[in-house]
């Protein structure tokens, strides 16, 4: 050794034997510089568009969402018009605006109708109402929204039903919009009241059944039901009455409406109180006093879209939703939410046609646009002065203002006022529901649908297919990766560990069509079995061990050490047959031959076929190679060194697992089951196929549940681009990936914590 | 440290030790190997290797690599059962017991007879969690026992001054030559009656090989001491007794001073001397 340093400390330098300087050999050099330059920049370009590709669609899903944030605008379309005809009118009672927003229509209090451009406010056409002699109009009423029929009350007790309509043709390839007047019911008013006084209030309603016509004078409410009936060969109407006997009332009555069912009559009498008759039997169901502040006084009341829901709108500006909902006794009027506009008395409420939205106008000239379902209110503007009224067009992107004899229209922007946070992610009470629940169900096939767009539920099913994943998965996969990793043979583990991993490789579409086709029948027909399966399989694992350790060493050391688990083999396939084969005489014994029956019946569980078991089965198989390899590498890598330190200090290799192995290899078995938990979070495919897509909230694992990928796998092609529904599911893909984000982003948080506390050396 | 090495063995006097009379004969016996061999499934690595080990004294085993000494030390808390395909023929009694016997509880064999590795491996725990350890995994869980045994072996390790403030600070964060000593606190912790080193100071600076030297010798009052070593001269300063192996068998066994001053065999003079290894 001290000969050969001397060598190179003190020898000359030697002639070089190579020549690095030749120019082939620099050329070579800097080509090697230009490689490693190019590299470098060829994984910071890649990394970088990585980054920016997830920034974008993250950007892309928010742009896509932001909109149903946004409020309702609105905004004046030209100048206030005064036409010449507008001044010889009388005093407007209606005004209305049809779906193509050309044509409008104004009511005036002595039966003249005009139908008039709704853009330049010229006269189209005219026609006066057939008025009995000598009677006057004293009321109006209509029917549901969305339809054009309406009623009017006249002096001498006698009422008038009538319809506008507006027919479009393409004359030349021009459009052209012709309105009409027509008369349902016949060009005779109908006598209400025999005794023939004014009908201070009046309600209709068409139903299936014919003509509900409700009115009342002073403190009588009076009803009539006409069956219509047309001769197929003449087209000649007969009409058939039926008079409904009701109780005198002790106030003047307000306002009348009949539910579209024909069900209910709401009385709204006094200051504030509604009295709510039974149609079907002929009698009061009960009163219920609308507003809480004794002081406001009920001003205005409109049924919404689907007539479920009346909006009471008072004198101090608030307005009040009320439906009938079941209560402790039967069928009562609940208060459902209340809105409030500017402090000035609610004057009209105009319900949106096609939305359970409505607008509402104040006695200071303030518009509020609000939404029911979604508890929102969206504008509230000053548009006129007082003593205005105002008409929605059908499609609710068009308003007419008359004010002060003057007419003024405005665009409505409003596109998704249905969506809010609390319609989103709170308890909402939906019509014809009897208290406030979580319900996803979008889309239905009528119009005067309320669309139940709550992502709880969704959310729900989520968290609750990962968690009974997991629930198999992550036990399963964390014990198999310890003991492949720290007890297994080399040899033995050479086999198994990729055998495990190609199970990844296995498509989910395959998973989720054996879950769904033949795994969700046999769990229903074999339930003893499985949960027999689920129990036994560890009972005989762990007395096959005791009795593998019971036997003569001569026997014992045939089997090389780590190759113990091969023997599991034929008793877990014993086992497996037993529990499966013992099933039906399980059944047979304990459940009356029917598990599923017995669950439902006796027990009171209700059972899906597709349910939340066959989804943790399915998915917890598809999850358990991400966990299992993850899991197996960390502990596979805990430094031989520290088993061997801590089998030295003289604990034995399971304390030795336990407390050193397991520690070091914390940071690897937690981002296994993370990522085995957002594997499950994400997975569409299984739970598409294997759930039954039924979007409840339920714990049940005997129930299905819809997952929020799976819900944007079924319902985006359906959904109409640009529409509430479509944002809605790009929500729900943004909220899933925010889910994934921040967990993950916790996960490694947590995971370099612990990697800085047990780093292996 | 001086670093002299003259043509012929180690210059004992040069490394500053004491000249002691030991008489390997006359000194109680910890442990006994009347008769060993070890196999590595065919191949034979130890050859019915006999020697006693003397109670409180420090033996040092030399020999070029591969000569068996590590196993051979390995032998003595039974590290080699986790060897595959390795057996073991004949018999080590400890304190008159053979440790190899049938129904031995391995694990409190190795309480017993502590190893320290050639690098240091401290768990990824604190410095006080590191040095209970063995106490917690024995069942000792009381926080008083606890708190005195690590004062107790962290200052038997000659470690204490340097982390008593930072005892629930991660081991990882101490040096090389801490962590080793740190690794002998949490051995002699559990108060074992032998102590292996397998090589303690291959991976230290030249600092801290010196002050676990001083450890070792400051320990042999009250434990019996077996180290290998790759280094003649650590031999010569630490050490007692030496044991010189070569490809398997034991060549020469005997007082340090003898052995390297005068060796009775001509392999012993021929490594020593530097002609091989």
């Amino acid at each position: 050794m001290t000969d050969m340093a001397k060598d190179l400390t003190t020898a000359a330098p030697p002639t070089p034997r190579l020549d690095f300087n030749t120019p082939a050999l620099q050329r070579k050099r800097r080509r090697r510089a230009l490689q490693d330059r190019l590299a470098r920049w060829y994984v910071t370009v890649g990394g970088l568009a990585v980054l920016g590709a997830i920034t974008l669609i993250f950007f892309y899903l928010i742009q896509v969402v932001l909109p149903m944030f946004q409020g309702a605008e609105l905004s004046a379309q030209g100048e206030p018009q005064r036409p010449a005809w507008l001044a010889e009118q009388g005093q407007a009672l209606l005004l209305a605006v049809e779906e193509q927003n050309e044509v409008a229509m104004r009511l005036d209090a002595r039966g003249q109708v005009r139908f008039f451009e709704a853009a330049g406010e010229r006269l189209l056409g005219q026609v006066a109402l057939p008025i009995p002699a000598g009677a006057e109009i004293v009321s109006l009423g209509r029917d549901l929204p969305g339809s054009n029929r309406l009623v009017l009350g006249f002096s001498n007790g006698q009422a008038l039903v009538f319809g506008h309509s507006y027919q479009v043709t393409y004359p030349g390839n021009v459009k052209t919009v012709t309105p009409r007047i027509d008369y349902p019911f016949g060009e005779t008013p109908i006598p209400l009241d025999p005794q023939g006084r004014p009908l201070h209030q009046v309600a209709m309603n068409v139903g299936s059944d014919g003509l509900l016509l409700a009115a009342s004078t002073g403190n009588q409410v009076l009803a009539l039901e006409l069956s219509r009936e047309e001769n197929l060969m003449t087209g000649e109407v007969t009409l058939s009455e039926r008079r409904l006997e009701l109780p005198q009332l002790a106030e003047p009555v307000k306002a009348l409406l009949i539910d579209p069912r024909q069900l209910w009559l709401y009385v709204i009498n006094g200051r504030s109180t509604a009295d709510v008759f039974d149609l079907r039997r002929q009698e009061l169901n009960g009163r219920y006093k609308l507003l809480a502040d004794p002081q406001a006084e009920v001003t205005e009341v409109t049924a919404l879209l689907g007539g479920l829901s009346l909006m009471v709108g008072d004198s101090k500006g608030g307005i009040e939703q009320w439906f009938m909902a079941r209560g402790e006794t039967g069928p009562e009027l609940k208060h459902v939410r209340g809105f409030q506009l500017a402090g000035s008395p609610i004057v009209q409420i105009l319900p949106e046609e096609r939305r359970k939205g409505f607008l509402a106008l104040d006695a200071a000239g303030n518009l509020g646009v609000f939404h029911s379902t979604a508890h929102r209110t969206l504008l509230v503007e000053p548009v006129a002065g007082a003593g205005a009224l105002a008409a929605l067009s059908p499609r609710a992107d068009q308003l007419l203002l008359e004010s002060a004899g003057r007419l003024q229209s405005f665009a409505l922007d409003n596109p998704h006022p249905e969506v809010s946070w609390s319609a989103l992610w709170g308890k909402v009470w939906y019509e014809s529901y009897d208290e406030p629940q979580y319900v996803w169900q979008s889309t239905s096939a009528n119009t005067d649908f309320e669309p139940k767009l709550s992502l709880a539920p969704l959310t729900f099913g989520t968290l609750k297919a990962a968690f009974y994943a997991m629930l198999l998965a992550a036990p399963m996969a964390i014990c198999a990766a310890i003991y492949t990793a720290y007890f297994m043979a080399p040899a033995m583990r050479t086999k198994v560990k990729p055998v495990i991993e190609l199970m990844e490789a296995l498509p989910t579409v395959i998973l989720g069509f054996f879950a769904g086709l033949f795994l969700a029948p046999y769990v229903e027909s074999h339930l003893p079995g499985i949960f027999s399966l689920l129990l036994l399989t560890p009972l005989g694992i762990l007395a096959a061990a005791y009795g593998w350790s019971r036997l003569p060493e001569r026997i014992r050391l045939r089997v090389p050490d780590g190759w113990e688990a091969a023997l599991l083999i034929p008793v877990i396939l014993v086992v497996g047959a037993f529990a499966l084969g013992m099933s039906g005489h399980l059944e047979n014994w304990f459940f009356g031959g029917d598990m599923r029956l017995w669950l439902t019946n006796d027990l009171g569980i209700k059972f899906d076929q597709r349910n939340a078991l066959v989804v943790g089965l399915a998915m917890g198989f598809a999850v358990i190679p991400n966990i299992f390899s993850i899991a197996e590498d960390a502990v596979f890598s805990v430094p031989k060194s520290l088993t061997l330190g801590s089998l030295a200090l003289g604990a034995t290799p399971w304390q030795t697992l336990t407390r050193v192995v397991i520690l070091t290899a914390s940071p690897g078995i937690f981002s296994a089951l993370m990522i085995g938990l957002g594997r499950a979070v994400g997975e569409t495919m299984i739970v598409l196929m294997a759930t039954g897509n039924t979007p409840i909230m339920d714990v049940n694992v005997f129930e299905g549940l819809r997952t929020l990928a799976a819900n944007v796998a079924v319902e985006m092609p359906e959904s109409e681009v640009g529409s509430s529904h479509y944002r809605v599911l790009f929500l729900s893909a943004l909220v899933l990936l925010m889910f994934t984000f921040v967990m993950n982003t916790a996960a490694e948080l947590i995971r370099t914590r612990l990697r800085k506390k047990y780093a292996s050396l | 440290m001086r670093h002299e090495s003259p043509s012929h063995g180690i210059d004992l006097d040069a490394l500053g030790r004491k000249k002691q009379a030991f008489n390997l004969a006359s000194e109680p016996v910890t442990l006994e190997v009347p008769g060993l061999s070890l196999f590595y499934g065919s191949k034979q690595a130890l050859h019915d290797v006999r020697m006693n080990i003397p109670k409180h004294r420090v033996t040092a085993f030399i020999g070029p690599s591969g000569c068996g000494k590590s196993t051979l030390l390995r032998c003595f808390n039974r590290m080699n059962d986790l060897v595959d395909g390795c057996r073991v023929e004949g018999a080590i009694n400890l304190d008159g017991q053979n440790i190899y016997r049938k129904g031995v509880d391995v694990a409190e064999l190795r309480r017993r007879v502590g190893m320290v590795f050639q690098k240091p491996n401290p768990f990824p725990k604190s410095i006080y969690e590191n040095v209970v350890y063995g106490l917690r995994i024995q069942g000792i869980n009381k926080k008083r026992t606890l708190d005195d045994a690590v004062e107790w072996a962290l200052k038997g390790a000659a470690l204490w001054d340097e982390v008593k403030d930072r005892l629930h600070d991660s081991a990882l964060g101490l040096s090389g030559g801490q962590q080793q000593r740190l690794v002998i606190a949490r051995t002699i912790a559990v108060e074992p009656e032998v102590l292996l080193l397998d090589e303690p100071c291959s991976a230290l600076d030249p600092i801290s090989t010196l002050k676990v030297e001083e450890l070792i010798f400051e320990l042999k009052s009250k434990y019996t001491i077996v180290i290998v070593t790759h280094n003649m001269q650590q031999a010569a300063r630490v050490s007692d007794y030496t044991a010189f192996m070569y490809m398997g068998k034991l060549i020469e066994y005997g007082d340090t001073d003898t052995l390297f001053t005068n060796p009775a065999q001509k392999q012993t003079e021929d490594y020593i001397t530097g002609r091989y290894g």
